[in-house]
């Protein structure tokens, strides 16, 4: 995953390791990108700059490893470089001051055994969606890459540059920040949850 | 251990220890974890109430998340604009 130049590919290989491993993913890293910036354009300037990228420094790629996974990583950093220095957003989140807050959470564990798998279970994908684009990136981040795109606890370390432990912690972080929002989602739909109980 | 849970096979209502056992079970859910899962996993659900609800529920969570996102067409021609400017840097 460096950017240590390891190999000297031919022209030719370059390009078939472009084509046969690189583009595969587009689909995955488009959706990575639209879901981080809720922009198809952004979307497609970020892939478009990440693909740019992964050719640029594809000699630090080595073929026939883990594509997905490093371009993804490219792909997040250009987010967090270029896309988020250069939006709007007035929402800059700190890592740091997200993680204490919920750390300092000591009922983390327990708080939303009041949802009912039945009422997940019947949940529209728009409102699966919504719930999941309300958390803040860092958490959507993490949900989309684990759930969405079925990387291990591993490669998501190696994607954020975070160790494995802190991976662990978001994840669950994460979800449960998701449990609260599919919770009002099932309150406010008349699902049943054990509140009324 | 209380009698009647090794009786009747029922679970207990509390979990001793929420905290490591439903960080385990996120683990397993994950694909993490894969040496003694299964047992642990089978002890877990079959002895313990909470377990058992986390464990569903967490389950249920990811299948929907997995299943039901909406997920975006990639534009057509993103591709070829791609391999269009790679062209132009060879």
């Amino acid at each position: 995953m460096s950017e240590v130049q390891r190999k000297k590919y031919s022209d030719q290989e370059k390009n078939e390791i472009f084509d046969q491993e690189f583009m595969p993913h587009i689909d995955s890293m488009y959706n990575f990108g639209y879901r981080l910036t809720f922009d198809e354009d952004d979307a497609k300037d970020l892939v478009q700059d990440t693909y740019l990228k992964a050719f640029r420094f594809i000699n630090s790629f080595e073929q026939g490893t883990n594509a997905k996974a490093w371009l993804f990583r490219i792909l997040k950093n250009s987010f967090i470089n270029d896309y988020r220095k250069k939006s709007k957003q007035p929402t800059k989140i700190d890592y740091q001051e997200v993680e204490t807050y919920y750390n300092s959470d000591d009922v983390d564990y327990g708080m939303t055994t009041d949802l009912r798998v039945e009422s997940v279970k019947d949940m529209l994908g728009d409102e699966i969606s919504n719930a999941l684009n309300s958390l803040a990136v860092d958490f959507r981040t993490v949900i989309i890459l684990c759930d969405l795109e079925g990387f291990t606890y591993e490669e998501m370390a190696k994607i954020l540059d975070i160790p494995i432990g802190t991976v662990r912690s978001r994840l669950h972080r994460a979800r449960n920040l998701l449990k609260e929002k599919l919770r009002s989602y099932a309150q406010n739909m008349g699902y049943d949850t054990d509140q009324e109980d | 251990m209380d009698k009647n849970l090794e009786s009747s096979g029922e679970r207990k209502l509390r979990c001793s220890d929420e905290s490591k056992c439903f960080q385990l079970l996120e683990s397993i859910l994950d694909g993490e974890n894969s040496q003694d899962s299964k047992e642990i996993l089978k002890e877990k659900l079959d002895k313990c109430q909470p377990c058992f609800e986390h464990y569903h529920l967490e389950q249920a969570i990811r299948d929907v998340l997995k299943t039901k996102c909406t997920k975006q067409l990639v534009p057509s021609e993103l591709a070829d604009s791609i391999r269009q400017k790679i062209k132009e840097i060879e």
